[in-house]
């Protein structure tokens, strides 16, 4: 199958490049629910892109739009260079698409599945086998693929979906919630094959509501509430941001009342372990050199400092960030 | 290999991009095998199919054994006209059953896979929506054709019991192909327009129901419509005639006016029904046996080829048979009036014409629902 190359110039990403995944102004209700009211985005070839937001913030009709399965009701996508909505062949040949929830064909084995989805995609009946094999060993079904795949689990399932999405080696991968059901081994395969994906210039959005999961495979993030795009950013640029870290001190006691001293105010006490022996404090730093500088002066001073570290992940901060600057515009 | 470079319009608003009815309407037999395939796998795989195929087997076998007993020799005083009869009464209720397994086999085939959440998957795939109604379509299909199939042998047995030819056999097995095939295609696009499978399911039923029921239904209450009062010619009776010394009374024209039923202005609605489609799909039998003919299929062909062609104007009122005249000689009875002629123009095309044109109507319905992306969604169902 001829395929475009996809350019890494980033420029041409906004344009048709044979690319990436734009969307620009996006629309789309549902009788009087606006499930997505006006959404920019930008996913480019080589890079993971997260989309953030909590539930009902249109994550789900974005992704089925980007499929090509939902017309927008206005705006401009653009999915591998094509407009899914009028060259919806073009863009579907170029797109893998795992949905959130999806049903299999029970009584297949999780081989036919596969096969079924490459013979759907037009590959030869040897050409489907092939690749069905090589994407059950991939997602590490390969014992499991003679058997119907109603006596797989939910991640086993999650991770046959993956391997469904794949079967046509596409170009753009939509991943909707891939991680949800997936033990913690199946995890962190999911992220090396994600990131490996990624390297070979794939362009993959993944939603997620783990956002923990997600700071680990993301370049970017596009945060969605309430059907919009609040924010665009770089995850990899988090280090030279202020942010909260999580510090804690055999001698909490003492810990305080240097802090104090040293002019670093204390946020807050970590809720997660404020009952413990040593609970955590929470404080603001502007970025890794201002962490590195802080645990230095704590050691110098003698304070026993048992560690230093982000609290929670960049995504997790910016979401609860976002979070509360909406319930600040509420009030 | 190329990096192709164009210039973003506003969506929809350059003339040059628009949908290509390629996208939704192209048709492969790589793609409708793949679907048909992925149908059929399921199907077979579930011992709910096997049992209902065991069930039909039974079922028309007993119904065959059941009528070969009613209906003896004796009955008939002719093993032909029972081995008629029994191959129509077979036909009859193999098309009877067929009606109601052939909306199960296609009522949920999308709405189904949409509740499974199993359509989006393939729809996200490089098949045309063409092509998935139609691989649907023919799996049903297929699943109608072998249950058509396991009811061969005792029709074959009828037929033998008949010493009918086989052409006859021949022509009931493609029409009534024909016929669940067209059943299927109205399921299917059921099954694509209404959102839950037992909707489906009873607007498929009511569908066959008012082909088989009502077409005959509506045939009887329009006759008041289409009859009105008009002169015919009778050839009655004047007078007494003296029996015992071998005279019968004499007959002579006359003019009555009276209520006549235009039937050749509403026997159409016969040609919908299904069960005269397969009835008329044989020729008619030979001049001599015409009213003679007792069995199921003949009746009910007899029947609607005479109201196609309608009143006849002349009528015998007299007609007493034969008689002994005074001697006691045997006097044939001899008829001015024309025995009512039934139409020789045949009744099934326009019925199965109908029944194609409902079948393409369906499929189009179909594939319309099946375009994506979609603007709408039916009521409580999600895309994924």
């Amino acid at each position: 199958m001829a395929r475009t190359t996809p350019a890494n110039h980033y420029g041409l990403a906004m344009t048709s490049d044979g690319g990436g995944i734009s969307a620009r102004g996006v629309r789309r209700a549902f009788g009087a629910v606006q499930a997505v009211a006006d959404v920019d985005l930008v996913a480019r070839p080589g890079r993971v892109t997260a989309l953030v937001g909590p539930n009902g913030s249109g994550k789900t009709t974005l992704l089925l739009i980007l499929a090509g399965l939902l017309t927008p009701d206005a705006g401009h996508v653009r999915v591998a260079g094509y407009d899914p909505a009028i060259r919806g062949r073009e863009a579907r040949a170029r797109t893998g698409w795992m949905p959130d929830v999806f049903g299999t064909w029970d009584s297949l084995t999780a081989r036919e599945v596969l096969t079924t989805v490459a013979a759907a995609h037009r590959m030869s009946r040897s050409d489907g086998a092939a690749r069905a094999a090589e994407l059950l060993d991939l997602v590490h079904l390969g014992d499991l693929a003679d058997q119907p795949a109603h006596v797989l689990s939910r991640g086993q399932k999650q991770r046959l979906g993956l391997a469904r999405a794949l079967v046509h080696d596409p170009q753009v991968l939509l991943l909707d919630e891939p991680a949800s059901g997936l033990d913690p081994r199946s995890r962190v395969d999911l992220r090396v094959l994600v990131r490996r994906l990624a390297a070979q210039g794939k362009t993959i959005l993944v939603s997620s509501h783990v956002l923990t999961e997600l700071d680990e495979m993301a370049d970017d993030a596009v945060f969605l509430s309430g059907g919009r795009t609040i924010e665009s950013r770089s995850v990899a640029g988090a280090a030279a941001e202020r942010r909260r870290w999580r510090l804690t001190a055999l001698d909490p006691t003492g810990l305080s009342a240097w802090l104090e001293q040293a002019g670093m105010p204390v946020v807050e006490i970590d809720p997660a372990t404020e009952d413990d022996a040593q609970p955590g404090v929470i404080v603001e730093l502007d970025d890794d050199t201002a962490a590195a500088a802080l645990l230095r002066d704590a050691v110098t001073a003698g304070v026993p400092v048992v560690s230093l570290a982000p609290a929670g992940g960049v995504l997790e901060q910016a979401y609860l960030s976002l979070e509360l600057a909406k319930g600040e515009e509420r009030r | 290999m190329s990096i192709e470079v164009v210039e973003v319009p506003p969506s929809g608003a350059s003339p040059r991009e628009h949908r290509r009815w390629q996208d939704d309407w192209a048709l492969s037999w790589h793609g409708v095998r793949t679907v048909a395939r992925l149908e059929l796998r399921q199907r077979v795989r579930s011992t709910r199919w096997k049992i209902a195929l065991l069930v039909w087997f039974v079922v028309v076998g007993g119904i065959t054994m059941l009528v070969t007993g009613v209906f003896s020799d004796e009955w008939f005083g002719d093993e032909r006209a029972m081995g008629r009869t029994v191959f129509g009464l077979v036909v009859f209720f193999v098309l009877f059953l067929g009606l109601l397994v052939a909306p199960t086999l296609s009522a949920s085939a999308i709405n189904g896979d949409r509740a499974a959440g199993t359509l989006a998957t393939l729809q996200a795939t490089l098949l045309t929506p063409a092509e998935i109604v139609v691989g649907k379509l023919l799996a049903a299909w297929a699943a109608a054709l072998a249950f058509l199939a396991a009811s061969v042998p005792f029709l074959v047995f009828a037929l033998l019991t008949g010493e009918l030819s086989v052409a006859p056999l021949l022509s009931m097995l493609a029409v009534l192909t024909l016929v669940l095939g067209v059943v299927c295609a109205i399921g299917l696009a059921f099954s694509a327009v209404a959102s839950k499978a037992s909707g489906s399911a009873v607007l498929t039923y009511l569908a066959v129901a008012g082909l088989s029921v009502m077409t005959a239904i509506l045939f009887g209450l329009t006759a008041p419509l289409v009859t009105q009062m008009e002169e015919i010619r009778v050839w009655e009776t004047v007078g007494q005639g003296e029996w015992e010394e071998g005279q019968p009374p004499a007959c002579e024209w006359s003019t009555h006016e009276q209520p006549v039923w235009h039937s050749e202005r509403t026997w159409w609605l016969l040609a919908a029904n299904p069960f005269v489609i397969v009835a008329d799909a044989q020729p008619l039998p030979d001049e001599d046996q015409l009213w003679m003919t007792e069995d199921p299929l003949s009746a009910i062909q007899l029947g609607v080829r005479t109201a196609r062609s309608g009143p006849t104007y002349e009528q015998d009122w007299c007609g007493y048979g034969e008689y002994y005249d005074a001697d006691g000689n045997l006097v044939p009875y001899e008829s001015p009036v024309q025995e009512p002629e039934p139409s020789e123009a045949e009744v099934w095309p326009w019925g199965l014409g109908l029944y194609l044109l409902f079948g393409a109507g369906s499929v189009v319905v179909a594939v319309r629902r099946l375009r994506i992306p979609t603007r709408s969604l039916p009521r409580g169902t999600r895309v994924a």
